[in-house]
């Protein structure tokens, strides 16, 4: 038995949406099977007005035990530091959200708006919006580099934009089944098992990738995005190619170039003219090589790797 | 005492682009004046100043993650039009195909998550189907409830093979999209929605086959069908139509009475060189303007559309200005004056015709009106019902539920029409210029205009269902279609108003409500309610 409790800040309910997606468990089964006991959710609540208010009064001061506080969505401090952009229940959302954080066990930040600002927090992040511990890449966030929550760790950051279910639904489990010690964090915060390996890890498009056999333009039935089409693939950590989305693909393995969502300076480059879909080279190189590989190195192996190149891997493969 | 005025703050309604605030004034019991707010601004407009023409693309399916492939889709027909791209037929279609799964998506999830659990509100516990909405719509625990969260993640697994992933994928780009599918993505497709219609669609929404269900075209076919059979009774559509009537349902909630769509489902053999001006005549579900009090329709066109902002919170004067010629300034502070500003929405409305309400409602009764070209879809169910029974909150959820069947029938009809030979995609030439693209979300008509100079964006501008459904009142002091939708509506617990959450929801603003009561003219709060 844990008792939660969702909020959204500056959201788009994304997350509650791909969290509505769940399977094994579905958000059904984590009440019903695993003694998720949730106080309240913008989406799956009853509870309504002075109700909602009391249970967040008693949250704050400890009269109802709050093991697990989500936030989705970012913290929004505009205009002026006061937060008034987004209200929440007759206040500023981010007083709600300081007094919670200090009273749960475990903080879990879902999504990228809540884990680093996200879209809101694109230049000129007109809303002043920061994530829970980070801004972008800066430690910090809204509530400190210091933030530790009741159970001595820092915010649980389950990025992406959105998140996908499972990513959020394991973590809960372990959490009310008494493994959450057992949750090892990156220097992000983010749970290694899940955002150590790459989004590439189990692209369909791998094989594409290691003989540089390039998608040049969208709808092809072969080649890799990474090349031409500016996919993230290689520098970007989750387990998109390893846990699928809807239970069914991955963006990359749909012809989608990854835009490296779970990385905390997503969306790249602030989207500027040039940068979206394309891949950014310097003398026809990546100016961004995936994650450890040298340029020189990355030269060699292109030429390695084209003169290895057999036949087929110019022909279509995704076919009919 | 009986005239005493008592005002409910009621903090937030819905979610949609963010909180939904509404203050209602209760007289004798029945809500008197309404005014709506929405309490979040993110600036999706202001981030996109200057970007990338494709970055609408990335941020504007975050807008909303209820409704992104809604936005996708207005993004990519909006740089169509801009770019003047070629649009193959095969990626009109498997554009189309995600806007539908994800309405279809949005039916149960809707329905059961947001709407009925209402239905268990201890203010009805003596209604006559108490128990049985209990039993069936009570979250988590509910039989209904859990059949039907679960199965609305269904349909968006189609849109997971052709996108990616849903919610927030951008495989729509101009010139077509992203994927190229294979013949086991079309079959997975299919048992995909086979699924849904075998285990939830005709069994549980329906109680009947859908083909039995088509045959109803008017009110009276459709009382005989609810007569039918215990399973027509019994199916959630026939509770929700028994439970309503029960508990008044059809009593209130009616609304301006003016509606509005887009239109949507581009054919495609019909909008594969999209212009802004041809996009109304290539729509499969005709778009329009319905005036009920005049029992008139008329044609509708992007350049009709006004927005104000005299109850906004932004800096942007008092003059309705079409969307190419907005600003975007929000103002610094965000203080609440319902003399002055009071929301982040601004009044969107018809330059002649005024404010208009968007959502399914309207799409149906557009369908069945004599408008448009003769191919395109029509329907006379909804609009027989409108004339027979009026409008009401019913009335405006019937219509939703009564679309499912049809959004099936035209995920059918992409699947069908799919040659998988031919492209999905044209790369488009890249170049400046003004674009438009619009569609129906669920909840109702999105348009997105942007505008491209000098290869980056100078102005995006979106106008979602929401916008037409939650603006505040206008210069004129007309309210907006919410704000006069819960005018008239009956509460009869103040400590506990549903009635106004079933007005809220009906126009799917989706959350929840908080509320407190507040004494109208001094403005402090009266009394705390259900504090146990």
């Amino acid at each position: 038995m844990a008792n939660m409790l969702w909020l959204q800040g500056g959201a788009c309910s994304g997350n509650t949406m791909s969290f509505l997606n769940a399977e094994e468990p579905s958000a059904c089964d984590l009440v019903t099977d695993f003694g998720i006991n949730v106080l309240w959710q913008p989406s799956l609540g009853m509870d309504m007005g002075e109700n909602v208010q009391k249970l967040l009064r008693d949250c704050v001061s400890g009269a109802i035990p709050l093991d697990i506080f989500v936030f989705e969505g970012t913290v929004v401090n505009a205009p002026n530091g006061t937060g008034t952009w987004n209200r929440f229940a007759g206040r500023p959302m981010k007083d709600w959200v300081k007094e919670l954080t200090a009273a749960a066990q475990f903080v879990v930040a879902l999504g990228d708006c809540a884990t680093w600002g996200g879209i809101p927090a694109t230049a000129p992040n007109p809303s002043d919006s920061k994530g829970l511990q980070f801004l972008k890449k800066q430690h910090g966030g809204f509530l400190g580099a210091n933030f530790k929550s009741k159970a001595g760790l820092p915010v649980i950051n389950i990025p992406g934009c959105p998140a996908h279910p499972d990513w959020v639904t394991q973590v809960l489990v372990a959490v009310a089944t008494g493994r959450a010690g057992e949750l090892e964090l990156d220097d992000l915060q983010r749970p290694k098992t899940f955002f150590k390996s790459f989004t590439q890890t189990g692209c369909t498009r791998n094989m594409h990738f290691a003989y540089k056999v390039s998608a040049t333009e969208f709808g092809q039935r072969k080649g890799c995005l990474f090349y031409d089409l500016g996919c993230r693939g290689p520098m970007t950590h989750s387990p998109c190619n390893r846990i699928l989305w809807n239970r069914q693909s991955s963006k990359t393995r749909a012809g989608m170039p990854c835009l490296g969502c779970t990385e905390p300076e997503f969306p790249f480059f602030d989207l500027a003219p040039g940068s979206v879909f394309k891949t950014q080279t310097m003398m026809g190189v990546p100016k961004e090589l995936p994650e450890g590989v040298d340029k020189s190195a990355y030269i060699k192996l292109t030429a390695a790797a084209k003169s290895a190149s057999p036949a087929w891997a110019e022909k279509d493969i995704f076919v009919i | 005492m009986a005239t005493a005025v008592q005002t409910l703050d009621i903090s937030p309604v819905g979610r949609v682009e963010g909180d939904l605030d509404v203050r209602v004034d209760i007289r004798d019991g029945v809500v008197v004046e309404a005014y709506t707010q929405a309490e979040l601004f993110r600036g999706f407009e202001v981030i996109l100043r200057d970007k990338d023409p494709q970055a609408g693309l990335v941020v504007t399916p975050r807008a909303c993650g209820i409704c992104g492939a809604s936005h996708l889709t207005c993004a990519a027909w909006a740089l169509d039009t801009a770019w003047q791209a070629e649009v193959p037929r095969n990626a009109i279609l498997a554009r189309n195909i995600g806007q539908l799964v994800e309405s279809l998506q949005s039916m149960p999830r809707h329905h059961y998550g947001l709407f009925m659990i209402d239905m268990v509100n201890e203010n009805y516990r003596h209604g006559k189907f108490y128990d049985e909405a209990v039993r069936r719509y009570a979250p988590f625990t509910g039989a209904n409830y859990e059949i039907g969260v679960t199965v609305s993640g269904k349909p968006v697994e189609i849109y997971a093979l052709f996108g990616g992933q849903w919610p927030h994928s951008s495989y729509m780009v101009p010139g077509g999209v992203m994927c190229a599918p294979t013949l086991s993505d079309v079959t997975r497709s299919w048992s995909i929605l086979e699924y849904f219609r075998t285990n939830w669609l005709e069994p549980v929404w329906l109680g009947c086959s859908m083909e039995r269900y088509e045959q109803i075209k008017s009110y009276d076919d459709f009382m005989t069908w609810l007569n039918e059979r215990p399973e027509h009774a019994n199916s959630d559509l026939g509770m929700y139509y028994r439970i309503s009537e029960d508990i008044g349902l059809m009593k209130f909630g009616a609304g301006l009475g003016k509606y509005v769509s887009w239109g949507y489902i581009p054919h495609e053999d019909r909008y594969q060189h999209p212009t802004i001006d041809t996009r109304q005549q290539s729509v499969v579900m005709k778009g329009g303007v319905y005036d009920a009090k005049a029992d008139k329709f008329h044609p509708m066109n992007q350049s009709f559309t006004r927005e104000s902002t005299t109850h906004g919170w932004y800096d942007e004067g008092n003059n309705p200005v079409h969307p190419f010629n907005r600003t975007t300034k929000p103002m610094q502070s965000n203080d609440r004056d319902f003399n002055g500003a009071y929301t982040w929405c601004t009044e969107v409305a018809h330059e002649q015709l005024g404010r208009l309400e968007a959502g399914p409602l309207s799409r149906q009764l557009i369908a069945g009106g004599d408008l448009g070209e003769p191919w395109q879809h029509s329907d006379p169910f909804i609009l027989d019902v409108y004339k027979k029974m009026g409008p009401s909150l019913w009335l405006r959820h019937f219509a939703r539920m009564h679309e499912a069947v049809k959004v099936y029938r035209q995920i059918e009809h992409c699947l069908r029409e799919f040659r998988l030979n031919e492209p999905f995609y044209i790369k488009p030439r890249e170049r400046d210029g003004q674009g438009w693209g619009a569609t129906e979300a669920m909840r109702g008509a999105l348009a997105h205009w942007i505008e491209v100079k000098g290869g980056k964006i100078s102005n995006y501008q979106i106008i979602a269902p929401t916008t037409w459904n939650v603006g505040p009142h206008d210069a004129q002091g007309g309210r907006g279609p919410i704000e006069e939708a819960l005018v008239g509506t009956p509460i009869a617990n103040p400590a506990d108003p549903v009635e106004v959450g079933h007005v809220a929801r009906s126009f799917d603003s989706c959350l929840v409500c908080t509320v407190h009561a507040h004494d109208a003219k001094s403005g402090k709060e009266l009394a705390r309610f259900r504090t146990a």
